[in-house]
């Protein structure tokens, strides 16, 4: 009997020393491996994850309300998802769930257009035909969209169709417009390119869209038990973050060498889309990852708009710690 | 010469539907992002290193197997129990039906939520999959015994596990074998469908993967080694049966 609790005593000590060799992560992407999330690749390519003690794990996911279940049911330990999925999965009940970093500092979203089609500007959509992905986050703000620019959705004809099908009805003139992410316009423009046509971007956040989008989120359990770990790896993240800003090729690169189903040139072009998402006068003003109260209110206020949610159903604020960004 | 151009008949029949398929293809410029050529899918899936072609396949042949034996495991037992027992047949088939009119798509998310992102929920996926009509054919074929038979073992007081081993068994082969052939198309589909929702390596995945990034051609090479591969664990059960159990397929093929 004590023989065994000496093996117990060993094991334990053991477990401990390994763990504090290395704490290991599960980091969950909110979609596939694509450019745009090449930086927390060039990290763990570059060792910059290794140098703060983290080993990393990084898994693909679907999307940003999957990501979220997975880190609140600690299935992952941090992740990345759209602050607005949060915010609604808050106000339909909770989830464990923290925003601990921003990543996008603008909206990601845009009308998607071919030159010549004589949308030049958001309200010129009217009378025309749009595709939209069933399930793209874009899909609840679209309506407070078009009233901020005095339309409304009578006046234009929406459509759904999968993902994949976007680019091809826009490049075959089945539609006249679609909505996506402007970190996915190079895809588009290979593909328009074969039809001979020219992809025309308006980003949403040029007509009036502002607030936070793409964000790093961590479990309430890992704010509570390893808020050291969350620390470090922000440290690590930003470092990776800039260091891609400065060299989109490198970061599509390790996003290569690890995920090899990824294009280079596609990658470097997608990172490269996502820059003016990160790198703005917005994060120049509060310093990059940062939640500013202002602009966070502003985020919420678009998502309770979109879902008709009263205005005090959640406070944003109660959804960010900001305790672990680097103090400036 | 008419001996020959029957064997060939398969083959040929597939060369000049590719062949069809690359002239309408060329002759209408159809973009590729509709619908590839045949070639530029065979120089897609060439651009790929064929190691990580493999290593797509491994892992979707891991998922397909383990989920397919599992199946079989479980639904002999189940089958069994339901030719057996009034009380089971009662009770058991209606969660059997219940599972299978359950659109998997729907609950798989759900699925990999609470069995976690490795391979677990993949297997249970495609288990659920295969798992029905592996049960309905093996306790339709254990039915089908001739009652003669039954009465005949019965009175000799032969043992039911004699009874079930030595005669029912026996009479199930070649409904077994007919659920194993949908059920191993089946398996496929089930291991695609996981992959779909959960996972970072596969064939579904790569299929997923490559859409989603608009390269259509990689995404028809994918879909081509999948077909291939579920043709061939087709043709693997045909030819277990054959090898092992020939008095089971009936003399008119």
């Amino acid at each position: 009997m004590k023989n065994r609790f000496a093996w117990i005593a060993a094991a334990m000590m053991f477990a401990s020393m390994s763990s504090s060799a290395a704490d290991s992560i599960i980091f969950q992407l909110d979609w596939l491996p694509g450019g745009d999330k090449a930086a927390v690749y060039l990290g763990v390519q570059k060792g910059y994850f290794k140098d703060e003690g983290l080993e990393v794990t990084i898994k693909p996911g679907r999307g940003s309300s999957d990501a979220i279940t997975k880190i609140g049911t600690g299935a992952a330990d941090l992740g990345t998802g759209g602050i607005g999925a949060l915010m609604m999965a808050a106000a339909e009940g909770g989830a464990p769930v923290k925003a601990v970093m921003s990543i996008y500092s603008k909206q990601p979203d845009a009308i998607f257009t071919v030159k010549g089609s004589g949308i030049t500007a958001l309200k010129d959509v009217a009378g025309h035909k749009i595709a939209t992905a069933p399930f793209s986050s874009s899909n609840t703000i679209w309506p407070v969209m078009l009233t901020a620019n005095g339309l409304d959705l009578t006046k234009v004809q929406m459509l759904n169709a999968d993902v994949p099908a976007l680019a091809p009805m826009l490049a075959t003139g089945k539609v006249d417009a679609t909505i996506g992410w402007v970190t996915t316009g190079p895809a588009f423009e290979a593909v328009l390119k074969e039809a001979g046509k020219q992809l025309v971007m308006l980003p949403w956040s040029e007509y009036g869209l502002d607030g936070y989008g793409l964000s790093l989120f961590a479990s309430e359990k890992m704010i509570k038990e390893r808020p050291q770990v969350i620390t470090r790896f922000l440290r690590a993240y930003i470092k990776a973050t800039l260091a891609s800003i400065q060299d989109p090729a490198a970061a599509a690169a390790a996003l290569k060498s690890m995920v090899p189903e990824a294009d280079l040139t596609a990658a470097t072009a997608e990172y490269r889309a996502s820059v003016p998402l990160m790198k703005n006068p917005i994060s120049d003003r509060d310093g990059m990852g940062a939640f500013e109260p202002k602009l966070l209110k502003a985020t919420w206020e678009w998502v309770a708009k979109a879902k008709n949610y009263p205005a005090n159903k959640i406070d944003p604020e109660a959804l960010v710690d900001r305790s672990f960004l680097p103090k400036k | 010469m008419h001996k020959w151009l029957d064997r060939a008949a398969p083959v040929l029949t597939f060369i000049s539907i590719l062949a069809i398929w690359e002239t309408l293809c060329r002759l209408l410029a159809v973009p590729s992002f509709l619908l590839p050529t045949p070639s530029a899918i065979v120089i897609a899936a060439f651009a790929v290193d064929i190691g990580q072609w493999w290593a797509h396949l491994a892992a979707t042949l891991e998922v397909t197997l383990i989920g397919f034996v599992v199946s079989i495991l479980v639904s002999v037992p189940i089958a069994i129990a339901l030719t057996n027992s009034r009380f089971l047949s009662r009770t058991l088939l209606p969660l059997l039906v219940v599972v299978q009119s359950t659109p998997i798509v729907a609950v798989a998310p759900i699925i990999v939520v609470t069995l976690g992102a490795g391979l677990l929920p993949r297997v249970v996926i495609t288990f659920l999959i295969t798992l029905f009509p592996l049960v309905i054919s093996t306790a339709t074929g254990l039915q089908a015994t001739p009652p003669e038979l039954i009465e005949l073992s019965r009175s000799l007081r032969a043992s039911r596990a004699r009874e079930y081993w030595q005669i029912r068994l026996p009479f199930a082969v070649p409904y077994i074998f007919s659920a194993l052939k949908v059920g191993i198309t089946l398996s496929v589909i089930g291991a695609v469908i996981a992959e779909f929702v959960a996972a970072e390596k596969g064939l579904g995945y790569m299929i997923l993967f490559s859409t989603s990034s608009f390269k259509v051609p990689q995404a028809f090479a994918a879909l081509a080694i999948l077909v291939t591969a579920s043709l061939l664990l087709f043709q693997l059960v045909v030819q277990l049966q054959r090898r092992f159990f020939l008095w089971s397929i009936p003399a008119s093929r």
